[in-house]
């Protein structure tokens, strides 16, 4: 009888382990759209992951080995830059734009502010080769980690090739950012029907799908088109956004809508980091709008919100913090 | 009906027997004008003026052979990256028994390839013809000076790609050619340099309706000629 109550346990204990192991490396949320990453031509492993995770965190793919990937997008903070309004690279050099936060991008079909990067695999390019990020080149990078033993080993375990290619390193480092999905917030529980909004977090969703939804779409908190948000040109800066991809200037002033997920943590705001607060934004909103002939068509009406619209709406922009994704020990500096 | 299926087979069958009895070698080269193209050479532009070419590299993809309209072979290697100046040429062969009157290929990468995410080979983008600050294959690039640019160094740098409307600079290129032994498809950077202007055109790093132009002015740089 004894030994039977001790069996059933140990059952129990391998089940729970093989749960465990076996939870997927990416899931789509319930009711979420289809990603637009093909998984098949980057099909996730667990090594390919561990690999990118690692990439991710180390300075080795900057010129002088002091900044990595993290650097700029740190995991407590949804993967951006706080505290600076302009992000900075190598030799403290500072960049012209304020890093983006890191989620949920396998359902993006662009990449940057302006959309310069046409596929996750390709966006490490990018600040690798910057010369006030990280300063390196592709080639150089590639060849700093044949050197290692230690990368030797993972790309073996990875791809079964100890060869380190352009394309597995920047197919390692895409697998890692998929698995980045925000997913868990209180407001997804409320979509859920787990829980139920506060009155007053009710009346700022209401407001926020009256006033923002139609660019800060659900369940994304962004359409991920480029539009113009009213925002005068920095004179010391002169970013014309999209303009400078296109060449056309229909595209002039447009930036890439950024997600409102996990907002709380994602300051300071806007492409140059101009807006330290959620109350500077919403101020802009509704009395900062910069004429200019590219402005979005959603902004040409005024948007009019009292104080207390403000406080309603700000209390549910904080419904979409995700501590479950913040805080994730998958997503952290990996441990040796 | 008949009758010309007939006449369609003897006229295939004696374009076999005409051309078709060896393999063709194709071989991709450049040249200056009539001079074989070298690294640091320099090479008269006219009587005053001189240039040196440090480097030309471009993709050659899609390599067809056609009779009349109809594809006949088809390159089982779709890309390939040739590197002039670094001993990265291109051979090809057509099989014996192919009978062709064209050769069709693109000169650059085409849009869907572009959009494909990091790809291994000679489209991994170590090979440095991939462009970091917005996505997208460099089609071709050419390298070099000369004291008609006004420049630093008295460099000029063509970075030719683009794969969007409108900035598509992705050529196809038709060459009429025939089975051979040996084939060789020249391009002739002396004839690309003389269709721009050096001195006012010296630089094109991005997607434009420059590079556009440009592209399509390869197009005449190319020439067939055979080893008998």
């Amino acid at each position: 009888m004894i030994s039977k109550y001790w069996i059933s346990i140990i059952l129990v204990f391998v089940l729970c382990a093989y749960q465990i192991t076996t939870e997927p490396l990416f899931k789509v949320p319930v009711n979420w759209p289809k990603p637009t990453y093909d998984f098949s031509k980057n099909p996730l492993l667990k090594e390919k992951v561990e690999l990118g995770r690692v990439l991710f965190y180390d300075p080795i793919l900057s010129k002088n080995n002091t900044i990595s990937c993290a650097s700029c997008h740190s995991p407590y903070t949804a993967f951006t830059h706080v505290d600076h309004d302009l992000s900075h690279g190598i030799d403290d050099r500072i960049g012209s734009r304020n890093s983006p936060t890191l989620m949920n991008l396998a359902w993006h079909r662009s990449f940057m502010w302006d959309g310069a990067i046409n596929h996750l695999d390709m966006q490490a390019l990018a600040p690798i080769s910057h010369p006030d990020e990280m300063g390196e080149t592709i080639e150089h990078v590639v060849y700093k980690l044949q050197q290692s033993k230690t990368y030797r080993s993972l790309f073996y375990k990875a791809f079964k090739d100890s060869i380190v290619t352009g394309q597995h390193t920047l197919k390692a480092i895409s697998q890692f950012m998929l698995t980045l999905v925000s997913a868990n917030s209180k407001y997804d529980s409320v979509m859920r029907k787990q829980t139920v909004f506060t009155t007053q977090e009710k009346n700022g969703y209401t407001l926020f799908k009256q006033h923002c939804s139609v660019c800060h779409t659900e369940p994304l908190f962004t359409n991920l088109s480029f539009e113009n948000n009213g925002l005068e040109v920095d004179s010391t800066l002169n970013d014309y956004g999209r303009m400078k991809i296109t060449k056309n200037a229909m595209d002039s002033l447009k930036f890439k809508v950024p997600t409102l997920r996990n907002i709380e943590f994602s300051f300071p705001y806007m492409h140059d980091g101009r807006f330290k607060k959620i109350s500077d934004v919403l101020n802009h909103y509704t009395s900062g709008i910069h004429q200019s002939k590219t402005l979005s068509n959603h902004l040409q009406k005024p948007i009019v919100l009292s104080s207390n619209e403000k406080v309603d709406l700000t209390v549910f922009l904080l419904t979409l913090t995700d501590k479950s994704f913040l805080f994730n020990q998958k997503y952290s500096y990996p441990k040796k | 009906m008949k009758i010309s299926s007939v006449i369609c087979i003897l006229f295939i069958l004696l374009n076999c027997v005409c051309f078709s009895q060896t393999k063709s070698n194709i071989y991709f080269q450049s040249s200056f004008g009539k001079e074989k193209l070298v690294s640091n050479k320099f090479y008269h532009l006219n009587s005053k003026d001189s240039i040196e070419i440090s480097s030309v590299k471009f993709y050659v993809s899609n390599i067809i052979a056609l009779n009349k309209t109809k594809t006949v072979w088809q390159d089982s290697i779709k890309y390939h990256l040739v590197d002039v100046l670094n001993g990265k040429a291109l051979l090809f062969q057509i099989p014996s028994g192919i009978t062709f009157t064209q050769i069709k290929f693109n000169l650059g990468i085409d849009s869907i390839t572009n959009v494909s995410g990091a790809l291994s080979g000679d489209l991994d983008p170590t090979k440095g013809m991939y462009w970091t600050w917005q996505s997208g294959y460099i089609n071709f690039k050419l390298e070099g000076s000369s004291n008609v640019c006004p420049t630093r160094h008295n460099e000029f740098q063509f970075h030719l790609g683009g794969y969007q409307y409108p900035f598509n600079s992705l050529q196809t290129i038709f060459l009429q050619a025939q089975s051979s032994s040996t084939i060789y498809i020249n391009m002739d950077i002396y004839k690309i340099i003389q269709s721009i202007n050096l001195s006012t055109t010296n630089h094109m790093m991005s997607p434009s309706k420059e590079a556009v132009l440009f592209s399509e002015k390869i197009i005449e740089s190319l020439s067939v000629s055979y080893d008998k």
